[in-house]
């Protein structure tokens, strides 16, 4: 019996744009395993961005069952879905999305601050999670001062800092050259390999081809679901 | 998420644009900053005015005579002889609560000394006036009760009419006329400018005996009349005083019910209440017109935080996504609000009081700043971030983090 820590349950998404509802996501249906690496991919508008939001907790559906840590979700107040994007979730950004005003560890620290953990403890944490992504010499520098790849690191500290059980990466390597984005993926990989459930979207086949599971959108809905890899397979 | 931690995050806000932070700020003070000023320039106008009227002396109540009436038309207080100097005396010798009485009957005359003429007023009056009015002679004396006794012809003159009839010599012991009359000056009064009812410098003083038998004349139904009898009562005792003079007078008149009362009485305490409902008006107003530059300020701030909030839509929207809550997020901007207001409040605070003591010193007014008008700023500066920040920060808690996540 797998452990699944998302599971979908026919689940709609419409948007209500004039006369016509328009589905982002249509009757949609999957589970993740605990620990498993998954990569959505699709073309732009297919629905990929729209299920991540809600895999994320950032929306609801419209329709459907969502099932977070066996879990359901659905009836969760905003300031419930807050903690849950605080404490299970870490999400990664095309953009990094760093506070430019705070340098790295100060953003690496924010979660933190409002899972109410006090300052030596947060910065004991952040240190550490700067540790993990190779960029303790980097910790005072503000965004403005350090490389898009250095940025990314920095982002994806911020995600694992608070322990999250799922890492959510929204086209992690879309504004990076190809070598800095090889550094990001190798860091998923450790991820991985520590027992956090990574799914990422991406258009790239190069960078889907490292996850164990590519699961294909249009229209949004399931096109093709293919394991490519066992679970702890490297 | 503790208290430290959100003042602190709002504390980065105003950081992240100092100048911004700054102007605002800004508004704030100028607006505080003339409240505490103004309010400190109405604050000294009724120190002022209570000065004034503890000027015409303490304690005092004005007994006066009402009003005459001719074929039922009313002439106003004081113009009915129903108030006599035998009255006057009985006050004195009956009432234990007043201390001192002086019975006063005035008239203008054409008084002359050499070739300086003037048109003054006489005040016919008692030797316990200097005292009971807080108005002494500045060089030579006042006529004493042997000079009431024996009506003599002297008299003490007042500053003005010093100047007008001896411009370039001594006064004391000089002759002067009055409607005729011969008078020896015998003392100059004090230099005491005007208070709201006369001039008190363009007087002449005599007895009020002398006056009856040579200036004045007598009433023919009740014979030596007095326009106003002062009073003062002793320390403390204004309303005992008050009362016992209205049952003798009510007593002598032979009157049977307070609406039939042929005199009037007025305590100092009322014309002080007047002063002081007067000079309160003036503050309001003043506090009133600063208030407005400080709603302005206000509206300033909310300005400011509305555009923080739609400039940082981004910043909101990932501090959603890692977590922050609909408060967290209220709690940011608000406190960001009161912190630009509160400064702004403590800087006007600081300001006032500066402008206050310029005003003091260099325009020679009398400015006081009261703790109640500093508590009163503080906790307006408070109430305003409080209140023009919470709209923005309800606008910025409210936000959808993937809209906001997704603005450039």
């Amino acid at each position: 019996m797998p452990n699944n820590v998302v599971e979908l349950h026919d689940i709609s998404r419409v948007y209500e744009m004039g006369e016509e509802p328009l589905y982002a996501l249509k009757q949609l249906t999957l589970s993740i395993e605990d620990g498993d690496y998954v990569a959505i991919m699709g073309t732009s508008g297919s629905g990929k961005s729209t299920l991540m939001n809600l895999i994320g907790c950032l929306d609801r559906p419209t329709e459907g069952r969502y099932l977070l840590n066996h879990k359901d979700v659905f009836h969760l107040s905003d300031d419930e879905l807050a903690a849950i994007r605080n404490t299970t979730i870490g999400f990664v950004f095309q953009q990094f999305n760093l506070l430019s005003s705070m340098t790295a560890i100060e953003n690496v620290m924010l979660p933190l601050v409002y899972a109410g953990v006090d300052k030596e403890q947060r910065t004991i944490r952040a240190q550490f999670a700067l540790q993990q992504v190779g960029l303790e010499q980097r910790m005072y520098h503000r965004p403005t001062q350090l490389s898009g790849g250095q940025q990314q690191r920095v982002s994806i500290a911020r995600a694992i800092v608070n322990k999250p059980r799922i890492l959510l990466a929204d086209e992690p390597t879309g504004a990076l050259d190809s070598h800095t984005a090889e550094e990001i993926m190798a860091l998923f990989d450790d991820l991985v390999e520590q027992g956090i459930t990574v799914i990422l979207v991406t258009h790239d086949g190069e960078v889907a081809n490292r996850a164990s599971r590519i699961v294909r959108m249009r229209d949004g809905q399931i096109t093709s679901d293919s394991r490519i890899r066992s679970k702890n397979e490297k | 998420m503790g208290f430290r931690e959100l003042i602190n995050i709002a504390w980065q806000g105003i950081l992240s644009n100092k100048l911004r932070s700054s102007l605002t700020v800004l508004g704030i003070v100028i607006g505080i900053a003339s409240v505490i000023t103004l309010m400190g320039i109405g604050e000294g106008a009724k120190k002022e005015a209570e000065k004034q009227v503890q000027s015409l002396g303490v304690n005092l109540i004005y007994v006066r005579p009402g009003a005459a009436s001719t074929a039922s038309i009313s002439q106003g207080q004081g113009t009915a002889p129903t108030l006599t100097y035998e009255d006057a005396k009985a006050i004195k010798d009956t009432c234990p609560s007043v201390d001192e009485v002086a019975a006063q009957y005035q008239s203008s005359f054409q008084v002359q000394h050499g070739e300086y003429n003037t048109s003054t007023t006489v005040l016919g009056t008692e030797p316990a006036y200097p005292e009971v009015r807080n108005f002494h002679p500045a060089r030579g004396r006042f006529f004493t009760a042997d000079d009431m006794k024996d009506a003599t012809r002297v008299c003490a003159i007042g500053d003005t009419v010093r100047e007008d009839l001896f411009p370039d010599e001594s006064a004391i012991g000089k002759q002067i006329l009055i409607r005729g009359e011969l008078f020896q000056v015998i003392g100059v009064m004090e230099k005491k400018g005007a208070n709201q009812m006369t001039d008190m410098d363009d007087q002449i003083f005599i007895p009020i005996t002398t006056g009856y038998s040579t200036l004045f004349g007598l009433n023919t139904v009740t014979g030596q009349a007095v326009k106003m009898v002062l009073a003062r009562a002793k320390d403390g005792q204004d309303l005992q005083a008050q009362f016992q003079i209205t049952n003798l007078l009510r007593l002598r008149h032979g009157i049977k019910s307070p609406d039939q009362d042929d005199f009037q009485i007025r305590t100092q305490m009322d014309i002080m209440q007047t002063a002081q409902s007067i000079t309160g008006v003036f503050s309001l107003l003043l506090g009133a017109t600063a208030g407005i530059s400080l709603v302005v300020g206000g509206i300033g701030i909310m300005n400011i935080m509305l555009v923080s909030v739609t400039e940082r839509t981004r910043e909101i929207g990932i501090r959603k996504a890692i977590g922050a809550k609909f408060g967290d997020i209220l709690w940011q901007f608000v406190l960001e609000a009161i912190i630009l207001s509160v400064t702004g409040g403590l800087l006007g605070i600081a300001l006032g009081m500066l402008g206050s003591d310029w005003i003091g010193r260099f325009a020679n007014w009398t400015c006081i700043v009261t703790p109640y008008s500093v508590i009163l700023a503080f906790a307006v500066s408070f109430g305003i971030g409080l209140f023009f920040g919470i709209y923005p920060a309800r606008k910025a808690a409210l936000l959808d983090p993937i809209v906001a996540l997704r603005t450039e």
